[in-house]
């Protein structure tokens, strides 16, 4: 019995030791990004590089900025997630979690969102 | 260029900064080669004595700089150089600036020092900085800044550090103003007090205590042009004294007054209903909501005659769209400053000065390219003054200073336990210095870069000294404004002593707490993504040689006032009434409530400012102190006698903050409840050796108070006791 108990116990710590690889290689990746906050910071940069150098006044695509729409105007573009006329995917452009924060960063400074101005910037 | 040569430029004596203001240098700009004898050089740079950021030409010989010059060339410099700027020479050649790294040796406060290395510094710093990191993570460590022209790179450290708390001096200045008009127009506009008719201050002396080009506005629109100049303040001062009326008004009821002209004007159909109905939003709630402020019922609260605000304000409708209530530049002092800056806000939409000449105007920009660096995680901890919970309307990475002391001092919602601060001086910019003396000694480390030995520096654990402005090359700067600036800082010198750039301070620090990969650039590099996108064929070497560029084809006016215009508000149009504040659990329209007045024998603590001084920071300059080397508690007489002291009396003045010893200065001028005193004396750093311990600070006497909607500190609301000592 006791051995049967041991042999038990081992099988239990090499099933959690499994369990724990497959956890943290599969499902602890999957929610991490889906739990993990879009970086505004990371967004801005991502605009100004991959963005702006179509997206400027006599470029292109036209001057845009995030002031160019509105929260939910933003919010509806993302849901596509097209762009060029809706003839492409983001994703040939970007990454999915780098357009993930640039909707954050475009969102967060919409045309109608909170944004008061500041002393000396 | 000497003292006594200095004060006789100057004009001399306490008038010395308006009077030289108002010289020939506005109306007849100084001639370039004026001054030049041959073998000098000249070159062109921009101010730092104040946050006007002037153009000026140093006239520099063998390396030494003899005077500073206004540059002609720059249109919001109407070619004037302050007091200030010209005594920005000292900024170099004080003796007592700081001249290399210092690490301390005493107690914290003791004044003790060992010059170090500038790798002894960075290491130093370093070890303390991730010491702090490895124990109470990159949240316990807080990053203070001012702003200037480099306060991006320090910041940008302190972010990357992973800290969620960098603190600028906003809710120190005009963050209620900046709130109040964003929330009402999607943005904070400019005056255009140039050819404004009607101008209203409450407050904002800047006649006295902020000589700068728009000052000179305000000068020529008084006296060339007759605007008519209305101002309330508990004291008579010089604007009061160039004005047309003076309302000494009861402490803190401005809101009374402003809401009362808003009902005259409404009440009788004054305001511009054209305006209103394309452009404005809300406006039925609020004709419904001020019913109840009559001009009698305002005369109560503000101690102005009724009679007088029902004519200013039907006199204000009269010369709208030139006419303004001026916002002017000044910081908050009562817990209403937001809704009062908001009524004001309200009012001046309602009579259609938005974007018309004479009145209010958006700023104009000149676009600038960007460097960009590698971006950083966002910090994973939030602020630890929980701004979206106390203040959720503020700006984001301003911080609400007071309230983040207060829960620092309290260790919640984490502990803080290492202070970054670049060239700011909490010890005399917050209120309650008791306090702040209490949150330097919590930490486990300081550090401060500045140019000169502050009282803050005077407690920190390392000190790292900075170039001084004539001695950098910075960030190219843009101006906004109704005449939008690019102005360019270049070194007229080279450093005259082991002195740093912030950038390379930081990049020093940043090298030592593996950060190198986001500051991994040269300033050069900087400036020069900056300026290819200006409209010009060499565009460096264009600002090199002039120091500043302007685009033409300002002023406009106007650009905002088509139909389909859309506000950056949440509604698109000028909010009167606001939802957003609304859902935020503020008052949606300016509410009055009357302020808490002083008990019999206590005085409300007003505060002000002399042009010669920024802040606390120049009044150790030997120039401009010379215009002003103490100071003194303005008295009422009537307020003397009954305190039983004379003019030059040595009193004790204690609030519930502390107490300090001053001299008093009996003058017919200030209201018989309210003592006055100059900011910037009183210090306790040794090496501010003409203001340690000469006169007294007001932040040892201020209590912490602060604006309900932006957390700006409330300057007017301590009651102190005064006795003979």
């Amino acid at each position: 019995m006791k051995e049967k108990r041991a042999l038990s116990g081992t099988t239990k710590i090499v099933m959690i030791f499994l369990g724990l690889i497959i956890y943290s290689g599969l499902v602890l990746p999957l929610a991490m990004s889906a739990g993990s906050k879009p970086s505004e910071t990371k967004g801005r940069y991502y605009f100004r590089q991959n963005c702006k150098t179509c997206h400027t006044k006599g470029a292109v695509g036209g001057e845009i900025t995030p002031l160019t729409r509105t929260q939910a105007q933003w919010k509806l573009y993302f849901t596509t997630a097209k762009h060029n006329r809706r003839s492409e995917p983001l994703s040939k452009v970007m990454s999915d979690d780098q357009v993930r924060d640039v909707a954050a960063y475009l969102d967060a400074h919409a045309a109608d969102s909170p944004q008061p101005e500041t002393c000396g910037k | 260029m000497n003292r006594r040569r200095f004060l006789k430029f100057s004009a001399g004596g306490a008038a010395g900064a308006a009077a030289l203001a108002t010289s020939a240098a506005y109306f007849a700009p100084f001639q370039k080669k004026q001054a030049i004898a041959s073998g000098l050089q000249e070159i062109p740079t921009t101010c730092e004595m104040c946050v006007n950021k002037c153009s000026v030409i140093a006239v520099v010989n063998n390396g030494v700089i003899q005077k500073l010059n206004p540059n002609p060339e720059n249109p919001r410099s109407r070619g004037m150089v302050c007091a200030r700027g010209n005594a920005g020479l000292q900024e170099v050649y004080d003796s007592a600036r700081l001249k290399r790294p210092l690490i301390r040796v005493g107690a914290r406060g003791e004044g003790k020092w060992r010059p170090a290395t500038w790798d002894e510094a960075f290491d130093f710093a370093a070890q303390k900085l991730s010491a702090v990191k490895e124990k109470f993570g990159p949240q316990g460590s807080l990053w203070s800044s001012s702003e200037s022209f480099q306060e991006v790179f320090f910041q940008n450290l302190g972010l990357s550090f992973g800290s969620p708390n960098t603190v600028r001096h906003a809710t120190l200045c005009l963050a209620s103003v900046n709130l109040a008009y964003s929330a009402t127009f999607g943005t904070v506009p400019s005056f255009d007090l140039l050819n404004s008719k009607y101008i209203i201050m409450s407050g904002a002396n800047r006649l006295e205590s902020f000589i700068t080009p728009d000052t000179m506005d305000l000068v020529g629109s008084t006296t060339d042009r007759k605007a008519r100049l209305i101002y309330l303040d508990p004291r008579f001062t010089v604007t009061a004294s160039k004005a047309d009326e003076w309302y000494p008004i009861k402490p803190g009821t401005d809101l009374a007054f402003i809401l009362a002209m808003l009902n005259v004007i409404v009440g009788e159909n004054r305001y511009d209903k054209e305006f209103v109905a394309t452009y404005t939003t809300g406006f039925e709630q609020l004709a419904d909501h001020i019913k109840q402020y009559t001009p009698e019922w305002a005369e109560k609260e503000t101690e102005i005659p009724a009679k007088d605000i029902a004519r200013v304000a039907r006199e204000f409708s009269d010369a709208a769209p030139r006419a303004v209530y001026y916002a002017g530049r000044r910081s908050s002092w009562y817990q209403n400053d937001f809704q009062m800056r908001r009524a004001q806000a309200i009012l001046n939409a309602i009579v259609g000065n938005w974007d018309r000449q004479g009145g209010m105007v958006p700023n104009a920009h000149v676009e600038l390219g960007e460097y960009l660096f590698l971006p950083w995680d966002d910090p994973a901890a939030p602020r630890v003054d929980e701004l979206d919970k106390n203040f959720p309307l503020a700006a984001k990475g301003d911080g609400a200073y007071l309230k983040l002391r207060e829960n620092v001092l309290a260790g919640t919602p984490y502990p803080v336990k290492a202070w970054m601060i670049h060239k700011q001086d909490p010890m005399n910019a917050l209120p309650d210095q008791a306090k702040t003396i209490r949150m330097l000694g919590q930490m486990d480390f300081v550090g401060v870069i500045d140019i000169q030995m502050s009282d803050t520096a005077w407690y920190a654990d390392v000190v790292f000294p900075e170039s001084s402005y004539l001695e950098r090359q910075d960030p190219v700067g843009v101006l906004p404004g109704i005449w939008p600036v690019v102005v360019y800082r270049q070194p007229v010198i080279k450093p005259i002593h082991d002195t740093k750039t912030t950038l390379e301070i930081v990049q020093g620090l940043a090298k030592r707490l593996n950060l190198s990969q986001y500051f991994d650039y040269t300033i050069d590099q900087w400036v020069d993504a900056q300026v290819k996108t200006l409209p010009l064929d060499i565009p460096l070497e264009h600002l090199k040689k002039h120091g500043t560029y302007f685009p033409s084809g300002f002023p406009k006016y106007g650009t905002t006032l088509t139909p389909d215009h859309r506000f950056v508000t949440k509604s698109g149009k000028i909010e009167l009434f606001s939802e957003r504040l609304q859902e935020t659990n503020y008052e949606p329209l300016p509410v009055y409530h009357p302020p808490a007045q002083p008990t019999a024998g206590k005085f409300r603590l007003i505060l002000g400012r002399k042009a010669y001084f920024t802040h606390a920071n120049t009044t150790n300059n030997p120039w401009l102190n010379s215009f002003a080397p103490e100071n003194r508690l303005w008295l009422h007489p009537s307020s003397a006698q009954s305190v039983g002291v004379a003019d030059g009396d040595r009193v004790e003045v204690t609030s519930s903050a502390g107490s300090i010893r001053i001299k008093v200065a009996v003058k017919q001028e200030i209201r018989p409840d309210c003592a006055f005193m100059l900011h910037g004396f009183g210090k306790r750093s040794k090496w501010q050796r003409l203001v340690a311990d000469v006169g007294a600070s007001d932040a040892q006497l201020l209590e912490t108070s602060w604006d309900k909607v932006s957390g700006n500190a409330a300057l007017h609301e301590t009651f102190v006791k005064v006795v003979r000592v």
